[in-house]
């Protein structure tokens, strides 16, 4: 009896797995509800017929996606295959970081996410025409992180020319990186890729892995299909050694005969791949090799999968608000200049970076992320380091609608004034109103000088007379900026700010990437955050604590000999 | 089993007590509760404890014979020991953190819904009271419903060119700018927002901006734009409209209780 229960169950239980991954594969044919959640939370960017040209798609970059030709970035599929209609359910329910594409998890439920998933099939007829379900890439051959499997991905990044798109160490500074376009003409900037909270597609190692096993349909990023691979057809060993012997200034005869069987090994199996692709049969020789050589491809993704994963933080940092405060450290003495050690034991304070949308012209689409600061004080001096990421480094560009000189700028802000108490009024976050702010402000062009500015409002900054009290260092390397500054807590200046320790003094950002037409108004800023020039921690903390311990074991023995001697009294 | 002490009773109610502000009520039921107000509770419970012990003689015997036998007691040296060093190693550490803490900047309080002028201005232009002043295109929910539409579907237009990197597509306050700005962007699905305030109260924020706010609002703060810059005066009229359209909620016409 009981034994039959429990079999019934696990029928039951069974069914209903099937059933929800029959559920999880289809979604439902197109209908009317789907049409109406298009139309009421998609249309507006996606256009109405799909085309990507919805009211709002003006000021967007990546463009919302035009459906009606098939291309999706985020899929499970082979190159070349359309995505599964779990895919396109997926990144409608997660959206996709780093760009516009809300995630529609809480707003919509998951019936209304199936809807509308069915619907934008219909946008394309390939979804109907398509015979045979989606080639999906097997995850089952995955290669665990380690150190070694991360060093030999490295290897694949440069030999694959991630670098020439992504940059040496990731940052999407490559030297294609500002020409590149995807298929609809539209600017494509090669994702930074130590910032995996801008995935498109999540930052997962098997997300990695997919989108470029799978390629990115219809972006400027290719797809990474087998014969790709330097080496396709050949183990890991004859691939390293035919480079090897590619290296070698001079070869032995012998070695000429083993290299050029490399190559014929190579060379074939590129052929079967071509072959296959054009839809050619293969004999089961040749589809033998084929299955073979991708075998080593997809262990080789999963490596150059877990370097990439190598190249981000865990998550993205914290942002500095609320009570996270950019500290300033006290060291006694000469603070240290731009490449000292001391700055890297410091740990920075992150700033996410906003587009300016408030005022005209606006920022929409932000290529710069975030800035990290650190900063140390002496008895007379602070410094600091602004550290953020761009994939460019452009001095002077001419805009070729304004005529303006284009060029990355970094500028910080502090009001000239510290208001007192917390009700007390600031300028205005953006360069100041009626209140004005005091900035440094940093050009790309002259590294090694910060001009000093008043504002009394965005487009109403004037530089200081007297300038020459900040120094300034800034480099620029492997698509990051550095800038080192250091000024005077006290200066003759009015019209500067005045620090002191312990006083809280707002601080605001702004940044300009010449190459994504930032000038002026058009940039990326925060709100106010809060500096301080931290306090030595007060000596008063090695006497008072031990003090107190020491009155409360003299007024413990104090309290026993009193009860003692009463007790010995009552007796 | 033995029966407890008065004295255990007592620092199990207040031990229990804090456990149950701290964790229960402000974890489990309710968002955290601040410090001062949990030791004002303490504090009256203290108090509390304090009256029933001397309330009879007997009872504040019993209650401080743990205390003496402790003191004094050779069965309890054990515990006297251990005491004697636990409490002034506690006081240390604690004095220490209380020296050496970080000093945090205050927090910058802000009234989100500060009193609006008496006037709604758009630019110089004076359109009149805020407490008279109606939505031009309100009327067309009744009178012309195709009409409202096309101006509810404007107001959508407006919004999705303009406000919804902040205020975020669903109207939710969730735009993908929206996480690193202080203040956050209004979140008009939140029932305390457009049920509470007139259309006008709407049309002056929007026109108006951060920058409008009286100092009560922090206007140095706000990321809001000034639209009267960039929209036009129907323009405005019309996001408010698909802000009550789209989330369902209606603004507060002059009159009804607030
Ligand atoms: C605020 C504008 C906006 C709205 C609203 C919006 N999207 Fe998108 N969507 C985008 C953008 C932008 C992209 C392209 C992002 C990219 O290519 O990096 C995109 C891409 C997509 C993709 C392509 C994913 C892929 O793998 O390439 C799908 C599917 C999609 N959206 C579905 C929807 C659905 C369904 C809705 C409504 C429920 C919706 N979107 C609402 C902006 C929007
Ligand atoms: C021709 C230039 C180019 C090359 C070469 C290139 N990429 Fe990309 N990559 C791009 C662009 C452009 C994007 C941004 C795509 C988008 O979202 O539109 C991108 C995006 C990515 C992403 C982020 C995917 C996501 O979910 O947003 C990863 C990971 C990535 N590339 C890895 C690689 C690796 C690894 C290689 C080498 C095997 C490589 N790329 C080679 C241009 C390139
Ligand atoms: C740059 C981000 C940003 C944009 C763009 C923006 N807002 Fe706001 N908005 C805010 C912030 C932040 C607040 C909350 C602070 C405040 O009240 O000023 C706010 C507040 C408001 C309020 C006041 C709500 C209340 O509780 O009283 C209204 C109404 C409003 N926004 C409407 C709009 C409309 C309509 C648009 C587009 C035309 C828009 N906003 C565009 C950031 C923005």
């Amino acid at each position: 009896m009981r034994i039959r229960t429990v079999a019934l169950l696990i029928i039951l239980f069974g069914m209903l797995v099937v059933l929800s991954l029959t559920y999880a594969q289809n979604a439902p044919e197109a209908s009317e509800k789907g049409k109406q959640v298009y139309e009421n939370s998609c249309a507006h960017c996606h256009g109405v017929e799909g085309r990507g040209d919805g009211s709002a798609a003006e000021n967007l970059l990546p463009k919302p996606r035009d459906f009606t030709r098939g291309l999706y970035k985020i899929r499970s599929t082979e190159t070349g295959q359309l995505p599964t209609d779990q895919d396109l359910f997926d990144i409608i329910t997660e959206g996709m970081p780093g760009s516009s594409m809300p995630p529609w998890e809480t707003a919509l439920s998951a019936n209304d996410r199936w809807e509308v998933t069915a619907y934008i099939k219909t946008f394309y007829d390939g979804f109907k025409e398509a015979e045979t379900p989606p080639k999906q890439i097997s995850l089952s051959g995955k290669v665990a992180n380690s150190e070694q499997s991360v060093e030999t991905g490295k290897a694949l990044y440069s030999e694959l020319g991630c670098v020439e798109c992504h940059g040496n160490i990731g940052r999407g500074d490559g030297t294609s990186a500002p020409d590149l376009t995807d298929e609809w003409g539209d600017q494509s900037w090669p994702a930074n890729l130590t910032q995996g909270w801008n995935f498109r597609g999540g930052s997962d190692t098997e997300d990695i892995f997919k989108r470029f096993v799978g390629g990115l349909a219809g972006s400027a990023m290719p797809a990474f299909e087998g014969d790709s691979f330097p080496g396709f057809g050949l183990t890991a060993e004859e691939s390293s050694r035919m480079i090897e012997l590619d290296n070698k200034d001079e070869m032995t005869e012998a070695e000429e005969e083993e290299s050029a069987q490399l190559y014929e090994k190579y060379d074939a199996a590129v052929d079967i791949a071509l072959n296959l692709a054009e839809g050619t049969e293969l004999s089961a020789e040749e589809k033998q090799i084929y299955d073979d050589a991708m075998k080593v491809v997809y262990e080789k993704s999963w490596h150059l999968a877990n370097y990439v994963k190598s190249l981000m933080p865990e998550k993205r940092p914290e942002p500095a608000i609320g009570n996270n405060v950019l500290r300033s450290q006290y060291v006694q003495g000469e603070l240290p200049e731009m490449d000292d050690a001391a700055w890297g034991t410091l740990e920075a304070s992150y700033f996410p970076l906003v587009g300016q949308v408030v005022i005209e012209p606006r920022q929409f689409n932000p290529t710069v992320d975030a800035v990290n600061v650190k900063s140390y004080y002496s008895d007379t001096e602070v410094a600091f380091l602004f550290i953020w990421d761009d994939r460019t480094h452009t001095t002077d560009e001419t805009d070729e609608e304004t005529g303006k000189i284009l060029e990355d700028a970094l500028a910080v802000q502090f009001p000239v004034k510290v208001p007192q108490g917390p009700t007390a009024p600031k300028p205005y976050f953006l360069w100041g109103g009626r209140l004005p702010v005091y900035l440094w402000h940093w050009k790309a062009s002259a590294p090694e000088q910060v001009t000093e500015l008043t504002a009394k409002g965005i487009s109403n900054a004037e530089v200081q007379e007297a300038q020459g009290e900040l120094k300034a260092q800034g480099t620029y390397t492997e698509g990051q900026y550095k800038l080192w500054v250091k000024r005077a807590l006290k200066t003759d200046d009015k019209k500067d700010l005045q620090l002191d320790p312990g006083v809280f003094v707002p601080i605001a950002f702004s940044a300009w990437d010449g190459a994504n037409g930032d000038v002026d108004t058009k940039r990326v800023m925060t709100s106010w955050y809060t500096f301080v020039l931290e306090p030595v921690p007060s000596s008063k903390r090695f006497v008072y604590p031990p003090l107190i311990a020491l009155l409360s074991v003299g007024f413990l023995f104090g309290l026993r000999a009193f009860v003692q001697r009463r007790n010995s009294e009552e007796v | 089993m033995k029966k407890l002490s008065l004295f255990t009773i007592c620092l199990i109610i207040l031990v229990g007590s804090w456990v149950f502000l701290r964790f229960v009520v402000g974890g489990i039921i309710s968002v955290p509760i601040p410090g001062s107000v949990i030791a004002m509770y303490m504090g009256l419970i203290v108090i509390a404890i304090l009256v029933h012990i001397s309330v009879e003689d007997s009872l504040f015997r019993e209650f401080r014979r743990p205390i003496l036998e402790t003191l004094v007691d050779d069965k309890r040296r054990l515990h006297r020991r251990v005491l004697v060093v636990l409490i002034p190693l506690l006081l240390l550490g604690y004095t220490y953190l209380i020296i050496a803490q970080r000093a945090n900047p205050p927090g910058s309080p802000r009234d989100a819904h500060p009193s609006p002028p008496l006037e709604l201005t758009y630019k110089d232009e004076v359109i009149g009271t805020m407490q008279d002043v109606v939505n031009p295109f309100r009327h067309y929910e009744k009178d012309d419903p195709e009409a409202f539409k096309a101006h509810v579907e404007n107001g959508k237009r407006v919004y999705h060119q303009n406000c919804f990197y902040c205020h975020g597509d669903h109207l939710d306050g969730q735009g993908h700018f929206a996480p690193y700005l202080q203040p956050l962007p209004a979140n008009f699905q939140d029932p305390g927002i457009i049920p509470n305030f007139q259309e006008s109260f709407f049309f002056w924020r929007i026109a108006k901006g951060g920058p409008g706010l009286p100092a009560a609002g922090g206007p140095w703060d706000s990321a809001m734009p000034v639209w009267e810059d960039t929209l036009t005066k129907d323009e405005i009229w019309d996001v408010i409209l698909f802000l009550s359209d789209y989330t369902g909620y209606q603004p507060r016409t002059f009159g009804e209780a607030h």
